[in-house]
């Protein structure tokens, strides 16, 4: 019943940033897609292909609407994690309602797992299904020529992960009540440097792992740093 | 003696460099009001972040209910009240809203009679958020939302602070209301005087973060007060009594703020010192406390034992 | 029988013995008579918002001037003005202090006359109210 409480007022704080992620994911594909039907491209479809028509082979793998998503999901995810980061951990320093929060019958660990598990559920309920949505919709029969590879699937992922990463990395920095130019900046600038380090990997095994020990890194700081600060 | 609720002991805390709390040392017993005063910056937020374990002293320690401030458990913190200062809560919720997140935390000794007749009372629509509720209207949701679990102890930090006449006296009252039912305790902070006159039964001063008085609020009011001397010739130039605060000479006039120097001490004084005769002045609390806490000519720590 | 009292908090006198003096002032002047009972210590601070411990100081005090006596269970009641016990000492502090109002108007340019009339003058307003009550009665 209270981390229920807790979950419930950390949710709501979440919401709109997730919606907003959400709806301009599902507003973004929607209009890469539109844009496609209606251009030249749309003879990519094999529906559309009159029998005996020939085609290169360089047409056909490509996809390029979907693939045009992919920055997008990339910018959104991120945007999101710092949103919400900024939101949880940021915002309660400057309206100085960590008091009231704190001062609560449950241990600081419950609070703390309340914001996480909050803002991975805006996560799995906002760009995670719009994804699996987009990926179930590409690899329908006739909707493209050639349908996108699972690993094209799998890079997605990745992209919501480090958004994810990005989420730790500002929640730990706006928890540090140290100086910018010490060790405030950690959280953060950690997260840019797997965020880079990722695009330079080729071998989806590394990046996954990778991305696994950054995250669990930054969460083991941010237990850290919440159990100990002075609020 | 009644079992003390809250205790610090040598409780510090630096920030940096500066000092925010200078050895602490408070035994409050259950069942009274005592009032926290000091002027602003004197460290009384801190002292009381300190005790709710929100800040790590530096040094000491405190102890809620018996229980480590540091480690305090939700069982612990489930009979505690605390008002944060400014009352700040969560601007996006409703006082519905608030009133059940606030609910969920106190299982079975919340009152709901008690928090809705009061938000009544007070004329407030529980639909509206807190972001569009005046200070005043802020602080009258805060207050309710720390009575309505009657906590056992109550911390609140400038509760008062800003606020209009009305609503300062519901904030008594409310205080008022809690220490009639059996073992409750209030500790609050406040600079306005009067209301800590009307309410305290015992005041903490303290000043610079340092302890300066911890008495009830009577002896407080007798122990500190201004005595003028009148000389025929001229002031002497020492003066050597115990408890002088600040001393002021006004041609024949000696003008005294002594604490906890006793009538009997005074007169001697004034024998041994020359003075024609000498008038004892009344103070109101707010003066006693301003010279108390002014820079004074000579410090100490006036605290009284248990009679 | 309604009990008027009024807190000054920011006053030279400590709320309990504004209490006091209030209350024995009612006393004076008959608006409380001897067997009246005073209100609850807890009825009286929730009401005027004092500390309740207060208003028993205040009560004790009463008590021992021996204008009031606490039946243990039933409250306090104002006792009766044969009872009351007024020993050398309470004069004295009392034409102690009728020398300082003596001082200021003699220092107002006022005569001894002046100052009997408006003694008396100042009397009446007490004996007429118990006057009264003792007619009802």
């Amino acid at each position: 019943m209270r981390f229920s409480s807790l979950l419930h007022k950390e949710f709501r704080e979440c919401l709109p940033w997730m919606l907003l992620a959400a709806i301009l994911f599902v507003a973004v594909t929607s209009v890469l897609f539109q844009t496609e039907t209606y251009s030249e491209n749309n003879s990519y479809r094999f529906s559309r292909l009159s029998p005996g028509t020939v085609i290169s082979s360089y047409k056909i793998t490509f996809y390029p609407a979907m693939s045009e998503t992919g920055p997008w999901l990339f910018f959104l995810s991120i945007g999101l994690g710092l949103a919400l980061g900024v939101r949880q951990f940021w915002i309660p320093n400057f309206t100085g309602t960590w008091p009231f929060l704190l001062h609560r019958s449950v241990s600081r660990n419950t609070i703390l797992a309340a914001k996480l598990t909050a803002a991975s559920i805006a996560f799995a309920c906002s760009i995670v299904p719009i994804w699996v949505g987009i990926y179930w919709y590409a690899t329908r029969p006739e909707v493209f020529a050639v349908p996108p590879t699972f690993r094209f699937f799998i890079e997605g992922w990745i992209f919501i992960t480090l958004g994810l990463v990005t989420y730790l990395g500002a929640g730990l920095s706006g928890l540090s009540t140290a100086k910018w130019y010490t060790t405030k900046i950690f959280g953060l600038a950690f997260a840019s440097l797997i965020i880079i380090t990722t695009f330079s990997q080729r071998s989806l095994v590394w990046v996954l792992t990778l991305i696994a020990v950054s995250a669990a890194i930054l969460l083991s700081r941010i237990f850290d740093t919440f159990l100990r600060r002075e609020f | 003696m009644s079992e003390i609720v809250l205790e610090t002991e040598g409780l510090t805390k630096y920030y940096g460099d500066s000092l925010a709390v200078d050895h602490l040392d408070l035994e409050i017993p259950r069942g009274c009001i005592c009032g926290f005063v000091g002027r602003n910056g004197a460290g009384k937020t801190t002292a009381i972040k300190l005790m709710l374990g929100l800040l790590e002293p530096t040094a000491g320690s405190s102890r809620l209910l018996g229980c480590d401030s540091s480690a305090l458990t939700p069982a612990i913190r489930q009979r505690i009240g605390y008002v944060t200062e400014g009352h700040r809560l969560f601007r996006w919720m409703s006082i519905a809203g608030l009133e059940k997140f606030q609910r969920a935390f106190f299982p079975k000794q919340w009152d709901d009679k008690f928090f809705t007749d009061m938000i009544e009372y007070f004329d407030l629509p529980k639909k509206k958020k807190i972001k569009h509720l005046s200070n005043g209207q802020r602080a009258q949701v805060s207050l309710a939302l720390a009575l309505a679990p009657n906590p056992e102890l109550l911390i609140m930090d400038d509760p008062t602070l800003g606020l209009d006449a009305a609503i300062r006296r519901q904030f008594l009252e409310g205080m008022i209301g809690l220490i009639m039912r059996e073992g409750r305790t209030v500790l609050f902070s406040s600079h306005i005087l009067g209301d800590v006159e009307r309410v305290s039964e015992r005041i903490v001063v303290i000043d610079k973060g340092i302890l300066r008085a911890y008495c009830s609020l009577e002896q407080f009011q007798e122990a500190v007060k201004k005595v003028i001397f009148t000389f025929a010739d001229s002031v002497p130039n020492e003066v050597n009594i115990d408890g002088l605060l600040h001393c002021k000479r006004i041609e024949k006039q000696l003008e005294l703020t002594l604490v906890g120097t006793d009538d009997e001490q005074i007169a001697e004084w004034a024998m041994s010192a020359g003075a024609e005769n000498h008038t004892i002045v009344k103070m109101n609390l707010e003066d006693q406390f301003i010279e108390f806490t002014a820079p004074a000519n000579q410090k100490r720590l006036f605290k009284w034992e248990e009679r | 029988m309604p009990l008027w009292i009024q807190i000054l908090p920011g006053s030279d006198e400590p709320i309990y013995v504004q209490v006091t003096e209030q209350i024995s002032e009612a006393i004076a002047r008959g608006q409380l008579a001897s067997g009246d009972k005073l209100p609850a210590v807890r009825k009286l601070a929730s009401e005027l918002v004092i500390n309740p411990n207060t208003v028993a100081r205040a009560y004790s005090r009463l008590e021992q001037a021996g204008l009031v006596t606490t039946k243990t269970g039933s409250g306090t009641f104002v006792s009766d003005p044969k009872m009351r016990r007024s020993d050398a000492a309470d004069i004295n502090m009392l034409a102690e202090r009728m020398d300082t109002l003596i001082t200021r108007g003699l220092n107002l340019g006022m005569g001894e006359q002046d100052l009997i009339r408006l003694f008396e003058s100042r009397l009446t307003k007490f004996s007429k109210k118990s006057n009264k009550r003792k007619e009802e009665k």
